[in-house]
């Protein structure tokens, strides 16, 4: 299983991107994305975006589990009060592994965000930031 | 008066004399502040300091005041029970914190003030561009409402940070130095 | 899904290699797997005791207290800072209104988060509203707004009351700027959690004559039209 995360801000615009495979069942975590595959993995969540405009009036949970699907893969949501989206392409129907890896990453996004010197929608460059999604994805992916 | 009526005193007061708000109302408007700051000069963070120690001048000029009329402490006999009631009662009522009194010099002259925590800094990381951390001290209204505090009774004080944890330091460090006494001298008249 | 190579494909790619832009993938060098290319080098220092942001707990502070009084002071200067910078009352208002802009984008994402499980978004102009009377007002002040109404005359408007702004309670204006309200930052905070929720409007602080509140502000809440438009749809 391979995975294709990414933060998207208030004007459509990805803040943070990182890729990874499932550490469950002897997995290495590491991602496995065939090379034609990698800029596909882009426009399938950017496209999602417009599903999510969409569904976020509908549904109120932060949750949104999966908007949209392209083949194979899966597209889930997770959307903050202030409308940041954390998106994850992903191949597997895991609902709740996939909850709380959102979960952790919104506290994380959340802690960034209180830094009076990070402003909406910059975008996070923070290596200790890098590895607490990480971390998470390893725990719950 | 020693170390442990001060802290009893400050305790005292904080419970019962002091209208309390939301912490994080202060420590998200003090970022506020700081951000706006670092905006408007660009980055010239050495301006910033001396902004940030500008405006807690002008904030200890008044506070002193409202600390006295709160707190009923006579003055101080000497430097060493200054610091104690800066750190046990000053800092107790106003930011509900007890920073650490230590490194006397010899003389009695210089001080540090340790503050294992800071509200101010809370939530705070300084931004990743290579000076900030040389250069930026955020907590340095601090320093400027020291000055302006003690000032007001008669006392002349270098206050300046010597490390912050926001630096990437072990320890938030501020120094405190009297530089003398300010007397009301009335030149010698011959009226 | 739309079919990307198509000549007037709707979206619009994020990647900045411009061959993506024209719909056909390269071969763009794969994001490492063990770092990603778009982190910078960081140069930031951590003091080897003290962690950093990430290991504070988001709740330690929540029911934390210091003094009205610091809090007072630090309003009094960011005032006194930003009419140096303005001409005219608007302008200083204008500017308040911004700085209470940051922190409002902040308490509208801790506040959310701190209803755990059960935190819900609003999609309802009432729901949001509520929200900033009840859960906001009690996180900052103490306690909620003291009301909460809709215009009779405009469509898009709506006002919330606070007879006793904590803001204004160490601020006494000077007669010629009588006009001013520095509750302009209480405005900003509240505008910056309608915009963050896509409630896009414009908030300000308006001081009220009562004899019974002497302090009474209004803050007047005027949504777009968009806000409108959907809250019609979704009726």
């Amino acid at each position: 299983m391979s995975f294709y995360f990414a933060i998207i801000g208030t004007k459509d615009n990805p803040i943070y991107e990182c890729e990874f495979g499932t550490s469950k069942q002897g997995g290495d975590g590491i991602a496995r994305w065939p090379e034609d595959q990698r800029p596909m993995n882009q426009f399938i969540l950017h496209s999602a975006l417009d599903i999510v405009e969409e569904v976020q009036w509908v549904q109120r949970e932060l949750y949104l589990k999966t908007v949209d699907r392209f083949n194979n893969l899966m597209v889930s949501c997770f959307l903050s009060a202030g409308n940041i989206k954390f998106l994850l392409l992903h191949d597997t129907k895991i609902e709740d592994p996939i909850r709380q890896f959102f979960t952790d990453v919104h506290e994380v996004y959340i802690k960034t965000l209180m830094n009076p010197f990070y402003e909406v929608d910059m975008r996070i460059t923070s290596m200790v930031f890098d590895a607490r999604v990480r971390a998470a994805a390893k725990k719950y992916l | 008066m020693s170390s442990t009526k001060a802290a009893r005193i400050g305790e005292e007061v904080w419970k019962t004399r002091i209208d309390k708000v939301n912490a994080e109302l202060v420590t998200l408007t003090y970022g506020s502040i700081v951000a706006q700051l670092c905006k408007d000069f660009e980055g010239d963070y050495m301006e910033v300091n001396k902004q940030l120690d500008k405006m807690g001048y002008n904030i200890g000029l008044r506070l002193i005041e409202d600390f006295l009329a709160k707190t009923n402490t006579g003055r101080c006999a000497n430097f060493r029970e200054t610091a104690e009631t800066i750190s046990k009662i000053g800092f107790k009522v106003f930011l509900n914190i007890t920073p650490t009194v230590t490194n006397w010099t010899s003389d009695n002259k210089q001080f540090s003030l340790i503050f294992d925590e800071n509200p101010l800094a809370d939530f705070v990381e300084l931004p990743d561009d290579g000076r900030a951390q040389n250069e930026l001290w955020y907590s340095n209204i601090l320093c400027g409402v020291l000055r302006g505090a003690l000032e007001m009774v008669q006392m002349q004080v270098d206050a300046h940070f010597a490390s912050d944890v926001l630096r990437g330091n072990d320890t938030t460090e501020m120094r405190v130095t009297l530089i003398r006494m300010i007397d009301d001298e009335l030149p010698p008249g011959d009226d | 899904m739309s079919n990307l190579n198509a000549p007037n494909s709707p979206f619009v790619p994020f990647s900045p290699n411009p061959s993506i832009q024209s719909g056909v993938p390269t071969a763009t060098p794969p994001l490492s797997a063990s770092k990603p290319a778009q982190l910078g080098s960081s140069n930031l220092r951590y003091a080897s005791s003290r962690k950093s942001i990430y290991d504070r707990h988001l709740n330690r502070t929540q029911r934390s207290e210091l003094s009205k009084a610091s809090f007072a002071f630090l309003f009094g200067e960011m005032i006194q800072y930003a009419q140096k910078q303005v001409s005219g009352i608007q302008d200083l208002e204008k500017k308040l209104n911004i700085q209470g802009y940051a922190i409002g984008q902040r308490l509208l994402e801790l506040l959310l988060y701190r209803e755990g499980r059960s935190a819900k978004r609003e999609t309802r102009v009432l729901g949001i509203l509520q929200f900033i009377a009840q859960t906001l007002y009690r996180h900052l002040f103490g306690k909620p707004a003291d009301g909460l109404e809709k215009s009779r005359e405009h469509e898009d408007e709506y006002m919330l009351i606070d007879h006793d702004p904590v803001v204004n309670s160490h601020i006494s204006v000077p007669k010629e700027m009588s006009q001013l309200n520095c509750a302009a930052f209480v405005a900003g905070i509240i505008e910056a959690v309608l915009d963050g929720s896509l409630f896009p409007c414009r908030v300000t602080a308006h001081s009220v004559f009562s004899e019974q509140f002497p302090s009474k502000t209004v803050f007047l809440i005027k949504f777009e039209e968009s806000v409108l438009e959907r809250e019609a749809v979704l009726q």
